[in-house]
């Protein structure tokens, strides 16, 4: 079993070493999808978290009609807060509105020159539980007596969503293409192998090898092309993206970029499962025609 | 041993190569196959091994219908039926040894086996001192020495040789077939397809002639061609 083992994989490498160049080539595609198929799946987990976040962030904010006592306040901000899809209102007063803002840009405007009265109404910050929902919910605020409007484009987040979803879809499309190319490479090079062993599959198929014993050397060296092409694309995109993430970050300190470990690990995982599986399917591939065109 | 019972063959192309072959091949044989090229010859052993299958009839070989076989199974047939060619077959970028070996190996044979039983084929067939040495540094004798090496190395019970002295002059020939014999000796069923007339007449073993692909000849101590017999 074992010097079964050992046999099979020397001849792999004995093929993949005699066809040099198409062996780099197949690795190299292989690399290329996979780097662009990890890339993709990183994207696609930054966009889900950055627009996850942005909806605890993009808070509704309605403003009442006129001004509020205490208790008016406190009642509206119970219907608010009894809306389904609302985490939570806060009141603030107009007063308290008026000192905040006055506080914030005291430093460049001079507004008791312009505005001597609290120009400002009572407002309400909403924090929304699923931002998807914001555009009902605004509908909902508003319908409340002594609110005047509310403030908030309900159509951002819904475009955001859109181009994510879009950017999903595009991206599916285009690993798949990806996939479909390299498992071509894969099998055209493991064919050359398969070509130039014509004569050992004659004479194995002649003395009564199976045909599982036949195909197992070919699978084996797709394995190792798979394994080569993952192994290079992990490393490039593990430097790149914590490059990229130290940059972005840098530039663009609102956005949150994903740095879980578990997350980031289990993309390395499935661009190595990937790999290896191209790499199988390819091998397979390649001697099963031979295979099928005796018998 | 080997039974063919009313085995007709028609190629996909529409070529006739067989036409009802009914023939009885016994353990301890050694059995030509004659007749000109196009005869049927190599249609027929391609069968005894699954390369080809009959249109119609049945061939049984050590009590196997070979008909019904897998392609799952058709490897342990062939574990049992030792081929040689014409044009050998060797692997040139291997040596004697490994080519031999090859054959164990890719049959799981255990790994402390390969070595004494590729040893022991080679010193049946006269060969150990070229173990070293690839195919093209052989004569032509040697080389098919080599591939009956490797065709008797997992001792099958069966040996084919198709066209074995095609490519050999008399002398070496004859050696390889006086080869052939001394395996048939050891308790193999050997068949040889030729068409060397030298041989089949000096060996006196049993003959089947074919031609365009009907059995027209089925002798005992036969021949290459039946008038020499009716002349005795
Ligand atoms: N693979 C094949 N496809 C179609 N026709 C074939 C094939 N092999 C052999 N034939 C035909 O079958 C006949 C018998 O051929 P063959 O068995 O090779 O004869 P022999 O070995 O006696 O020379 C010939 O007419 C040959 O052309
Ligand atoms: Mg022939």
């Amino acid at each position: 079993m074992l010097s079964t083992l050992t046999f099979f994989i020397s001849e792999s490498f004995i093929s993949l070493r005699r066809n040099g160049l198409m062996t780099m080539v197949a690795v190299g595609t292989i690399t290329v999808s996979l780097c662009i198929f990890g890339f993709f799946l990183l994207s696609i987990i930054n966009m889900s978290n950055i627009v996850s976040n942005l909806g605890t962030k993009v808070d509704l904010v309605a403003y009442a009609s006129q001004p509020l006592t205490d208790t008016e306040a406190e009642n509206v901000r119970l219907q608010i807060s009894r809306i389904d899809g609302v985490k939570e209102a806060k009141w603030i007063s107009k007063d308290k509105a008026w000192k905040d803002f006055k506080e914030e840009f005291s430093d460049r405007l001079k507004l008791e020159e312009i505005v001597d009265s609290n120009p400002l109404p009572d407002t309400f910050f909403v924090k929304m539980l699923n931002p998807e929902l914001s555009a009902k919910v605004s509908k909902e605020i508003a319908r409340i007596s002594l609110i005047e409007e509310v403030g908030f484009n309900p159509n951002l987040v819904d475009k955001i969503e859109t181009l994510v979803e879009a950017f999903r879809i595009g991206g599916l499309m285009l690993v798949f293409l990806l996939s479909l190319a390299t498992l071509l490479i894969v099998v055209n090079t493991i064919r050359l192998t398969v070509l130039a062993r014509e004569t050992e599959i004659v004479i194995m198929r002649l003395v009564g090898a199976t045909r599982s014993f036949i195909r197992w050397p070919f699978i084996i060296e797709g394995i190792i092309l798979g394994m080569l092409g993952s192994g290079i694309s992990i490393v490039i995109i593990k430097f790149t993206y914590e490059a990229i993430i130290v940059r972005l970050q840098n530039a663009l300190p609102f956005v949150t970029l994903f740095t879980n470990h578990f997350w980031i690990g289990c993309v390395y995982f499935l661009v190595a499962i990937v790999g290896v599986l191209l790499g199988m399917l390819g091998g397979y591939i390649s001697v099963n025609k031979q295979l099928k065109e005796e018998n | 041993m080997i039974q063919l019972i009313g085995v007709t063959k028609t190629y996909p192309n529409g070529v006739g190569a067989l036409y009802d072959i009914n023939l009885h091949v016994g353990k301890e044989e050694f059995m030509f196959i004659v007749g000109p090229s196009g005869a049927g010859k190599t249609t027929l052993l391609r069968m005894l091994y699954k390369e080809e299958s009959p249109t119609m009839g049945e061939v049984i070989v050590d009590r196997v219908k070979v008909n019904n076989l897998t392609a799952e199974q058709v490897p342990y047939l062939r574990r049992n039926i030792g081929v040689v060619f014409q044009d050998y077959k060797l692997l040139p970028k291997r040596t004697v040894y490994e080519n031999v070996a090859f054959a164990l190996q890719v049959t799981g044979t255990p790994h402390f086996q390969v070595r004494r039983r590729v040893m022991q084929a080679l010193e049946l067939v006269a060969l150990l001192r070229k173990a070293n040495s690839f195919p093209d540094e052989l004569s032509g004798g040697e080389k098919q020495r080599t591939c009956i090496a490797r065709a008797i190395v997992n001792n099958p019970p069966i040996l084919l040789a198709d066209e074995p002295t095609g490519s050999l002059d008399p002398t070496t020939s004859w050696d390889i077939i006086q080869l052939l014999d001394k395996i048939n000796k050891r308790n193999t069923t050997v068949l040889v397809a030729t068409h060397n007339k030298s041989i089949v007449d000096g060996m006196k073993k049993r003959v089947v002639a074919l031609e365009g692909g009907r059995m027209i000849r089925d002798q005992q101590l036969g021949a290459y061609s039946g008038e020499r017999l009716s002349n005795a």
